[in-house]
């Protein structure tokens, strides 16, 4: 089993009169003063002595329902690395209707002066500062003051916000340390929310009780449950390489709101119970459902592109390219769109404009066409344990063409067909048609992406010490769209093949053709001309040559002792390459390296060279082939030592002679 | 008839396009194409003092993107805070024909915060559009207004900003009162100022620049500063905040500095001033004095910007920052500056560009204050002037790090502005000096030590894994030798020598198995696994500005391999010798014995060297990087 799959929570409520509390503000032990380390880990800039929080949905004081957060933390800052945690930053919400507040913001630092005393100093209210940053968000910043190795600092405020379904998460760890993390929530029964922890770590305590009328609202009255997360003693997170988002994995409580009751009419309303909720919201919903459905105002649009067009692969190709081409993407990722029909007409649009007017305008043409919703890797892993379409930040089209489906994202003018970017290359994708329940499909495992690219070099050693020749390299699939992406940042292909003769210094490029560089679905091919200086001069009785001069792998990418999360790829990768040397006709070959077979456990990959030689000619090949997207920690030394056997085998020269 | 006809019409055209300027792409120059992703067809930027709190800039662009590389030139960006307001931008999208495609206006622009992670506050924002067609080639023309209530900076004209951008047209007015004082430079431009009066009785300066090719990044090539064309204006007479103040020398300038900007922001509290008493009792040398309260700032405070009041170029109060501990470069300059006073030690409170990339000296001959980024701190001993950087918490005493050395800034003392020089760090100063002895075996196992000291600029190489914890630092030591594959080191120590001049010096124990790899009877490794230069820089055809190395340097390295018995070298030893006017480079081994003796000495200088010599440039660097994946071959006796 996965050890990093969420949890949810199951609660039977007990009525208790038991509170839990906060700690006392202000108050700082000797030992706290006094800590020089953290001895659970004397590596810790800083360490969060105490944390908690209260969250609850309840009556302001001005008549309405708010859902507020009481924070308060209070950090040992060991040394000066650790002053990051003294910079503190609330996001908040500028919402329709509202803005987030913050508000009963106090906090100081403890610290021992230039005399060895302990002196307190205030956070200075003039020193919290309100930035609004555009029009969705506002932040509140401070920073605390005197700051000294070994200080001590302590902060508090309260959030309130409007959006009750947004109930806060609480990250129980950290990128230091904690020695306690405590939140208490309290959830009137007007309000249900589907509770989850991630993470591998386990709480210390958790309990559920039952708070009889805890709340009013103009004669309504609801008894609350009364939650209680704790954790102590929290490692901090390490970040590792090649990993996906460090949320998957950071041990944390989420919240999800599933229905509530509106106070003021007593009517029940179900947000999100099952997947088959979640269809009809967003089937019925203008952001969504209704983009879809304009596959008529789409036509005229689409009219002339599939003119003529009979196959229906042909169609929905010639389609993906016109929105390709006609909407520019913003940089704004969504899952909806306000009007594909104005993203079209404008130019330029969101992912969920461009993707879902890609939807549309398929089923347009008569294509049956599906929206997929899915998370980025830097978003996270989607929570499969109940639906949540908050979860979701991507959208991409999925069209059925015969018996096969291709997956579409048309936000890159430059991504082929049935090719997705690497970022959407994550974790499970929930397709949504709006005629049929939705369902979900692996993007990784079912996913014919791949990432390959063959070359093949043909040279002849000249007398003056010259290899001249060809290279043909096909780079497939997603090679070729980072290939296409290269080349395009430059304004022809002139300048990209100068820059290019440029960067090999030791290489003249006496011609270069690029085939294929608008046929995106086709290889990306380029035929070079090469003269290469391999050597000064030919008056050596004997030579050695290393068969890898453009890419030889040197570096080991995975240079850790112990590894605790997987090593996340995206896809599966394939190099191969030849080559083969004729030497002048005075020179045989005197000793080649000797070939090497390798591969990783369960098919995971592989490392083959060979080594070839006939009279005056030699050939040398070699693939380098890792099958899997995702490695789990447990294969880290398998790839560790497999690099090491890739590197040790890529030092080896060929060595030839004079006659 | 049917002759006249179309003279008639044809007339009508040319009419119609003097009123509505023709943004056809076909018209383009086709010499303006070469590296272009986009071009400027016309650019009119002009100033216009009203009074000395109400300038007003104007600008009008119309820019045509050729491609997707070139879509960041057809994104407006407008820049405002409290003393800068936008009146209007408004604007319009061509197609390639140059037929009207999308009009916008300020509603259209989304409007953020622009505040960088150190500061905490500041009310710098921007006004943000990108422009966006259903393909390429398309044409944006837009124009804005803004209104400044300052008139001591104007913004210098750089009608190239970027590379692969080429220009149509750009021109720039200067518009004033005829009796209102300008001083002004010009640098790298065609044609001289041309000075005039337009028709409402103003005087106007303009300068324009035509038809100039795109550019393509060179590496290592000077300041953009030194060769691209730029007009500085200066009034002579100016306000800022409410300060009203006039100059037009750098010694004015330094005095309305010390005067005005710091005048009364040096008070500190009595009980520092005690405090700052007691530590320094016993203490007579000045210099020693001076670097223990230095140290003693260096404890207490740290950097974080925050820009309030007329913020900009005027410190936080000195009390502000003993009472929180924090402030900008400014604030924590002036508050050294304050504690060292309050110790009877003198100092001067200099602006200076800071850049790492470049070493940029302030134009002796023209004073402004746009060519200051930065605030460091001098220390005016006789034949022992000594400066500081105050806004780094880690940094030895007087030493300056690549961000400011060996370039022109400004002093201002009580006597007026003073031009001064800061050190220079020679290419025999920045030295990494290494010495290692291994052992290899049978099976390719490396066992050995490493003894390493870094000087002078290097000493950067290694400042910031001090303060890492062990168990980072035994991490960082694979990514640091990567040459060295599964490195395992055994113990390591750091000694670190926080001199003017500092060093740090690095001694690890290690070994690494599979070093070298046994291959039909041979055995291989890697001659140089320690420093490798990597990658020769790529290399520029046509280049047009001239070669320039920033910093100088030199890397002595020598490494002694005992080998296992019984081999020998396949081929005959590496020896190389490479004499430049800009560097010196050899690479030799030599067998004593059962030992082989690896010896590679770098030096590059610092300076600006004429680009005839660039290539040679790339090819010294190609040859190092050849000689540093030079393997060794052993076979058996």
């Amino acid at each position: 089993m996965n050890k990093f799959l969420p949890v949810v929570f199951c609660f039977i409520l007990l009525s208790s009169l038991a509170h839990s509390q906060d700690f006392t503000y202000g108050e700082n032990s000797p030992e706290e003063l006094g800590m020089k380390k953290y001895n659970i880990d004397t590596a810790a800039r800083a360490v969060v002595l105490n944390e908690y929080g209260k969250a609850r949905i309840s009556d302001d004081s001005e008549g309405n329902i708010r859902l507020s957060l009481d924070y308060h933390i209070k950090i040992k800052l060991l040394t000066t690395k650790g002053f990051d945690k003294a910079k503190v930053e609330i996001l908040l919400r500028i919402l329709s209707n509202s803005e987030e507040e913050a508000s009963d913001i106090k906090g100081y630092t403890t610290y021992v002066d230039d005399n060895g005393t302990h002196q307190t100093v205030e956070l200075d209210s003039k020193s919290i500062f309100t930035t609004k940053e555009n029009k969705y968000w506002k932040t509140v910043k401070f920073t605390l003051p005197n700051l000294r190795p070994g200080c001590i600092i302590e902060y508090k405020y309260t959030t309130k916000s409007a959006a009750l379904g947004s109930f806060p998460s609480w990250k129980l760890q950290d990128d230091i340390p904690k020695v306690n993390s405590k939140y208490d929530v309290h959830i009137p029964a007007f309000w249900n929310f589907n509770v989850s922890l991630r993470g591998p770590l386990k709480l210390t305590k958790n309990t559920a009780e039952f708070e009889k009328e805890c709340f009013t609202w103009y004669g309504a009255k609801a008894d609350c449950s009364f939650m209680v997360f704790q954790m102590d003693n929290i490692p901090a997170f390490v970040e590792e390489d090649y990993m996906t988002s460090p949320k998957n994995f950071m041990s944390a409580v989420y919240f999800e709101l599933s229905d509530y009751t509106n106070p003021n009419t007593g009517q029940k309303i179900k947000v999100s119970k099952a997947w088959t909720d979640i269809d009809l919201n967003l089937k019925r919903s203008d952001y969504f459902g209704s983009q879809i459905k304009k596959k008529d105002q789409l036509k005229p649009y689409i009219a002339p592109v599939i003119a003529g067009k009979t196959d229906d692969l042909e169609k929905a190709k010639a389609v993906y390219a016109y929105i390709q081409k006609n909407i520019k993407w913003n940089k704004i990722t969504s899952t909806g769109s306000e009007n594909v029909r104005k993203a079209l007409d404008s130019h330029s649009g969101t992912v969920g404009d461009i993707n879902l007017a890609l939807v549309a305008a398929l089923n347009a043409a008569g294509i049956r066409t599906e929206a997929v919703l899915l998370s980025t890797r830097s978003n996270g892993f989607i929570n499969k344990l109940y639906p949540v379409e908050d979860d979701f930040n991507y959208v991409v089209a999925r069209a059925n063409i015969g018996n096969e489906t291709y997956m579409l994202d048309a936000t890159d003018p430059l991504l082929g067909f049935d090719m997705l970017p690497l970022k959407c290359l994550n974790d499970q994708g929930r397709v949504m048609s709006l005629d049929k329940p939705s369902f979900w499909i692996d993007m990784l495992s079912l996913s014919k992406q791949r990432k390959s690219q063959t070359s093949s070099y043909n040279l002849t050693l000249q007398n003056n010490g010259k290899l001249k020749g060809t290279i043909v390299t096909y780079y497939n699939g997603y090679e070729g769209y980072e290939k296409r992406t290269a080349i395009k940042k430059f304004n022809t292909q002139d300048e990209y093949i100068e820059d290019l003769d440029e960067r090999l210094v030791k290489t003249k490029i006496l011609s270069l053709d690029i085939t294929n560089l608008d046929s995106l679905d086709q290889p990306l091919v380029e035929k070079m001309e090469v003269e290469i200086d391999a050597f000064d001069n030919l008056n050596h009785n004997k030579l050695a040559f290393n068969p890898f001069f453009f890419d030889r792998i040197t570096n080991n990418p995975f240079k850790l002792n112990e590894r605790n999360y997987p090593v996340d790829k995206g896809m599966p990768s394939d190099d191969r390459f030849m080559l083969t040397v004729h030497l002048p006709a005075d020179y045989v070959v005197d000793g080649t390296p000797q070939g090497v077979a390798m591969s990783l456990p369960n098919k995971g990959g592989k490392f083959i060279t060979n080594f070839e030689a006939v009279g005056n000619t030699f050939t040398f090949s070699n693939v380098l082939q890792f099958t899997k997207s995702v490695y789990e920690a447990e294969e880290y030394p398998y790839l560790k030592e497999f690099y090491n056997k890739v590197i040790a085998t890529e030092k080896a020269e060929i060595v030839f002679k004079k006659k | 008839m049917k002759l006249i006809c179309t003279t008639v019409f044809m007339l009508m055209l040319v009419t119609l396009a003097k009123a509505q300027p023709n943004y056809d792409v076909s018209l383009l120059p086709k010499e303006l194409m070469p590296y272009a992703s986009a071009v400027v067809r016309n650019e009119e930027i002009s100033y216009e003092v009203k009074d000395l709190d109400n300038v007003i800039y104007h600008l009008k662009r119309v820019v045509t993107v050729l491609n997707k590389n070139g879509d960041d030139e057809g994104s407006i960006e407008v820049s405002y805070d409290k003393n800068t307001s936008i009146k209007y931008i408004k604007g319009m999208i061509y197609n390639e024909f140059g037929k009207p495609l999308t009009k916008f206006g300020e509603k259209d622009f989304s409007d953020n915060a622009a505040i960088d992670n150190s500061t905490l506050f500041a009310d710098d924002r921007f006004k943000f559009y990108r422009s966006a067609t259903g393909g390429y080639p398309y044409t944006v023309e837009y124009e804005y207004e803004l209104r400044c209530k300052f008139s001591l900076t104007i913004r210098d004209w750089t009608p190239i900003s970027s590379t692969n951008m080429a220009i149509e047209k750009s021109s720039y007015q200067f518009i004033c009162k005829p009796d209102f004082l300008i001083r002004y430079k010009q640098l790298n431009l065609d044609s001289p100022v041309a000075i005039g009066n337009n028709t409402e009785g103003l005087k106007v300066y303009t300068w324009q620049a035509l038809n100039k090719k795109a550019l393509k990044s060179e590496p290592y090539s000077p300041s953009p500063r030194y060769f691209l064309p730029r007009v500085i204006v200066a009034p002579e007479t100016f306000m800022y905040g409410n300060i009203n103040g006039s100059f037009n020398n750098w010694e004015g300038m330094g005095k309305w500095i010390n005067e005005k900007l710091l005048f009364k922001r040096g008070d500190i509290p009595a009980a520092t001033i005690a405090y700052l008493a007691e530590l320094t009792k016993g203490i007579t040398d000045p210099k020693l004095k001076a670097k223990k309260i230095y140290e003693y700032m260096q404890e207490k405070t740290h950097y974080i910007s925050v820009q309030v009041g007329i913020g900009g170029y005027q410190p936080f109060m000195a009390s502000e920052v003993d009472r929180t501990g924090y402030g900008d470069c400014k604030a924590l300059v002036n508050y050294t500056k304050a504690l060292l006073d309050a110790v009877g030690v003198n100092s001067w409170y200099c602006i200076v560009n800071g850049n790492h990339d470049y070493k940029i000296s302030f134009a002796t001959d023209f004073a402004t204050m746009g060519q200051a980024n930065h605030v460091i701190l001098c220390l005016p001993f006789k034949n022992d002037t000594t400066f500081l950087e105050c806004t780094d918490q880690k940094i030895p005493f007087g030493y300056l790090s690549d961000f400011t050395d060996d370039r022109t800034l400004l002093a201002c003392t009580p006597q007026g502005g003073k031009l001064m020089h800061t050190p220079a760090y020679g290419a025999q100063v920045n030295l990494q000096a290494r010495k290692a002895g291994f052992t290899i075996d049978n099976n390719g196992l490396l066992t050995g030590s490493i003894n390493t000291v870094f000087k002078g600029i290097q000493y950067d190489n290694r400042e910031d894994i001090l303060d890492e914890p062990v168990s980072e630092q035994r991490k960082l030591f694979p990514k640091l030798y990567p040459a060295i594959n599964n490195l395992d080191v055994e113990n390591y120590n750091f000694k670190q020598d926080k001199q003017v001049l500092p060093s740090i010096t690095e001694d690890i124990k290690l070994n690494a198995r599979d070093f070298a790899t046994t291959d039909n009877g041979k055995l291989y490794f890697s001659l140089n696994p320690l420093n490798r230069t990597g990658r020769a820089p790529r290399d520029v055809r046509n280049r047009l500005t001239p070669l320039y190395i920033n910093q100088g340097y030199t890397d002595d390295d020598e490494i002694t391999y005992k080998l296992p018995a019984g081999y020998k070298l396949e081929f005959s030893p590496m020896d190389i010798t490479l004499e430049t006017p800009f560097g010196k480079f050899t690479a030799n081994m030599v067998i004593e014995g059962d030992k082989l003796v690896f010896k590679r000495y770098i030096q590059l200088k610092q300076g600006t060297y004429s680009k005839e010599l660039y290539s040679e440039f790339v090819n010294f660097y190609q040859k190092i990087a050849d000689a540093d994946n030079y393997n060794v071959s052993l076979v058996k006796n």
